[in-house]
């Protein structure tokens, strides 16, 4: 599927995704080791985009699990049609009868209905759910489990035994193996730790924040209009945004949000009212934007104008949250309400 | 490269990063389909089967670097810096060749040793791997402190037979004058190899260093983690302090993922008649799927004393900050704060930022008088005469204190109404058990009207009581 590590960069690049060296070697290495990928990571810095785009890349079709509290096996797996199988039977009462006539006594007709059962338990009446559908499917496909962290360790369990042997037993029917192994996404925004069993069997892959160079690759190449300077801009405030004590930190998908929303706007470059008026754009808490509010004038410093000791933290530490050159400055006071 | 690759493996095991073995069979396989030579791929590649966890990778990434990148790269120094500037202003190519000419002519007579090759090809690689090999066996592994380092590289050195290369290129240089190469490279060469064996012994000390850093490695790593957890509130500094918030504020939302998850998965309760028809409408009423109603789990309501006198300060302030960094957790929490009278803070801590909230409730006299001696029956009678209505079936209350009463009266009998009104009443007492009731502690009159007494000294103690408080 792909040649060597820099075959996957090229190759998720034409899908419109900026991979960086580690990304690629992750994803080499479990395409040639046919093992599945945890991929974790904070909210919106592409998890799901790289298993998108890895299966355009692959040629893969997508078959995508959201997980959620309460998903079981018969959302996940596979499900019998209850209602198709009733409406079966009705339509085949005559039939039946017909089957049911001469028999001599209760156990004879109980015989020859269960001669018949295979009929009312095939793969006629069984629905696929994701994980049959990528086993059984003929075309080699892409499995992603989105947010596995939110299903429950029941389900975890489950999901172990069929990434182990990508095989599935269904009681009345038989055991389904798959054609061709599917390619597996796991993804994880870390809510809860996933047992030690399942993250043996995968490849761990951790995307973190980009660094400012890598961002702003992305950004060019998913907003193709953005002018060089407003980039280059909205990419720093980005970065030291991060580091401020945020409850939730704006993330790459925020970043292209912003940048479609300033290009709407016709900006060519970021002011502090400009900032002011689209900061709900990144930032969903009302406490994390008056803090932001306050920190403005820091935050949109030009790079030109950025005293030379500030530079060079700011490229060796991009993603700590809590970089020293940031000093905390207090939570929001209002932090949850007392009843 | 096996054997590097396998006791990198059991590094990392040492260092707290669990690596089963299947997961190193793993870094193999994905090895044998990388190529190695970009060592960032080499890194990725074990990382990515080695290290499942997040909180690992800083570790990974710290421990890659002290065993497998920094060494050759100073190795690599050590050895540019030794060929530089040769008397004569030769360059050490062309002499390298020249010695290589050289030595062509007396084939079958030479017989260097391993390194003395390897230091006159500048084969670092191959240098490396005596310098690993000769300190395994003079067992620098073992190193424990600094004291020992000139002991191991001596080792080191004679293990790895520096002495006798250093002769063999010496005499090697007679020769090859004798061979006639000119007097100006001879005399370069004389130099080099006296420079050699300098590079390389601050290599090997280098490595020897090397190693007693990442013995030490997770020492120092597991105990900036483990030991805030373990060290007792009595004694932390104020730089502990500081780190050890951010840790409670660490536990606390850990706590929080769980909860949001357990919440929501509650154990089934009676069937939903309504849900469940309209559920199976579509099989014609047949109700092939069963729906319950769900059972509620209350939230628990939490009223908290804290002793905040300057014995227990420390661990009332963590309390504290968990306890409202929970506030999700709980229905209602109302916070009092005590040394002989009793102040509510609760108001405080809804106004104000809970670092700041927990200074001011603490220092000084902005909520009550610090500058007291401890009193709980006073504190107690206090909350008994002014707050006892806060308290009903549904609220767990919490006290936080040594129970060192100064041999005032205990008036034990105010935590007794307390207790039967209330759901339960936990009493968390730094000090340890074998302590209570000693000396002017009154932890004995106490424990009667308290369901649940235990140590609470460290923050490992601290978040298990916050544990079982709303889990």
């Amino acid at each position: 599927m792909f040649e060597s590590v820099d075959d996957v960069i090229g190759q998720l690049a034409e899908q419109g995704y900026i991979a960086d060296k580690s990304i690629a070697t992750v994803v080499f290495l479990a395409a040639r080791l046919e093992k599945p990928v945890l991929v974790e990571g904070p909210a919106g810095v592409g998890k799901t985009e790289l298993a998108k785009a890895v299966s355009k890349a692959s040629g893969r079709e997508l078959v995508r699990l959201q997980c959620y509290e309460g998903l079981d096996e018969a959302k996940a797996l596979y499900e019998w049609e209850y209602s198709k199988q009733l409406l079966y039977t009705q339509i085949l009462k005559e039939k039946l009868s017909e089957t049911m006539a001469g028999a001599t006594s209760l156990r004879d007709a109980a015989e020859r209905v269960g001669a018949e059962d295979s009929v009312f338990f095939s793969s006629r009446f069984i629905v696929p759910r994701p994980l049959l559908h990528a086993i059984t499917s003929d075309d080699p496909s892409l499995l992603l489990v989105d947010e596995v962290d939110k299903s429950d360790p029941e389900f975890e369990a489950f999901l172990l035994e069929v990434l182990s042997d990508f095989q599935v037993t269904v009681p009345e029917v038989g055991t389904f193996e798959a054609v061709r192994r599917p390619f597996v996404f796991l993804t994880s925004n870390d809510a809860r730790e996933m047992s030690d069993a399942l993250k043996r069997r995968c490849l761990h892959l951790y995307i973190d924040f980009p660094d400012e160079d890598l961002e702003l690759r992305i950004l060019d190449t998913k907003v193709p209009g953005i002018e060089r300077r407003l980039a280059e801009e909205l990419v720093g405030v980005m970065q030291r945004l991060r580091k401020l004590d945020l409850k939730k930190t704006p993330s790459i998908s925020e970043t292209l949000d912003w940048a479609r929303a300033l290009l709407a706007l016709n900006a060519t470059e970021l002011d502090e009212d400009l900032v002011r008026e689209t900061l709900n754009v990144i930032l969903k808490y009302e406490g994390d934007i008056k803090k932001a509010q306050s920190e403005l004038g820091r935050l949109i410093t030009r790079k030109s104008e950025e005293p030379a000791g500030e530079a060079k933290p700011r490229g060796a530490a991009p993603a700590s949250p809590a970089a020293p050159a940031a000093p905390a400055p207090g939570r929001p006071t209002k932090k949850g309400t007392l009843h | 490269m096996q054997k590097k690759i396998i006791d990198f493996t059991n590094l990392l095991r040492k260092s707290g990063v669990r690596v089963s073995v299947a997961e190193s069979i793993d870094a193999f396989e994905a090895l044998d389909e990388l190529s190695i030579e970009d060592r960032e791929v080499f890194r990725d590649a074990l990382r990515s089967t080695m290290v499942k966890r997040g909180d690992d990778i800083p570790t990974f990434d710290q421990l890659f670097e002290l065993y497998w990148s920094a060494f050759y790269d100073s190795l690599k120094d050590a050895f540019e810096q030794a060929g530089q500037g040769l008397p004569g202003d030769i360059d050490l190519e062309q002499l390298l060749e020249q010695i290589r000419q050289g030595m062509q002519g007396m084939e079958g007579e030479l017989d260097l040793s391993e390194l003395a090759q390897a230091l006159l090809t500048q084969d670092l690689s191959k240098l490396e791997q005596l310098i690993r090999e000769a300190a395994e066996q003079a067992g620098a592994g073992r190193i424990e402190n600094m004291l020992q380092l000139g002991f191991f590289t001596r080792r080191t050195m004679e293990q790895m037979g520096a002495e006798g290369a250093t002769q063999e290129l010496r005499d090697l240089a007679q020769r090859l004058r004798d061979a006639g190469l000119g007097d100006a490279e001879v005399e370069a060469l004389m130099e080099l190899v006296n420079r050699f064996a300098e590079a390389l012994r601050r290599s090997v000390r280098n490595y020897t260093e090397r190693e007693l850093q990442q013995q030490n490695f997770d020492y120092m790593e597991r105990f900036r983690r483990e030991s805030l957890l373990e060290k007792s509130f009595y004694n932390l500094t104020e730089e502990e302090i500081r780190r050890m918030r951010e840790v409670v504020t660490r536990l606390a939302q850990r706590i929080k993922n769980i909860l949001s998850i357990r919440r929501r998965r509650l154990k089934k309760g009676k069937l939903d008649l309504h849900a469940m028809l309209r559920r199976n409408m579509a099989h014609g009423g047949v109700p092939f799927e069963v729906i319950y109603k769900q059972r509620r789990k209350d939230r628990p309501k939490l009223v908290i004393l804290c002793d905040v006198s300057s014995s227990v300060a420390n661990v009332s302030r963590f309390m504290l900050q968990f306890v409202h960094s929970l506030q999700e957790a709980f229905t209602k929490i109302r916070s009092f704060v005590f040394v002989s009278e009793l102040g509510e803070v609760t108001q405080l801590f809804h106004d104000e930022e809970i670092n700041a909230a927990i200074e001011k409730a603490l220092d000084g006299g902005d909520v009550i008088n610090v500058y007291t001696r401890s009193n709980f029956g006073h504190a107690f009678h206090d909350f008994w005469k002014n707050h006892l209505s806060a308290i009903d079936k549904k609220t767990t209350v919490l006290v936080l204190g040594d129970a060192r009463n100064n041999y005032n009266d205990p008036r034990a009998w105010c935590l007794r109404d307390i207790h039967s009104k209330a759901k339960n009443v936990v009493w968390l007492n730094p000090e340890s058990p074998s302590a209570w009731g000693f000396g002017d502690s009154v932890m004995d009159r106490y424990l009667p009207h308290v369901d649940v007494a235990e140590e609470c000294r460290n923050l490992r103690q601290l978040s298990k009581v916050v544990d079982r408080l709303v889990l």
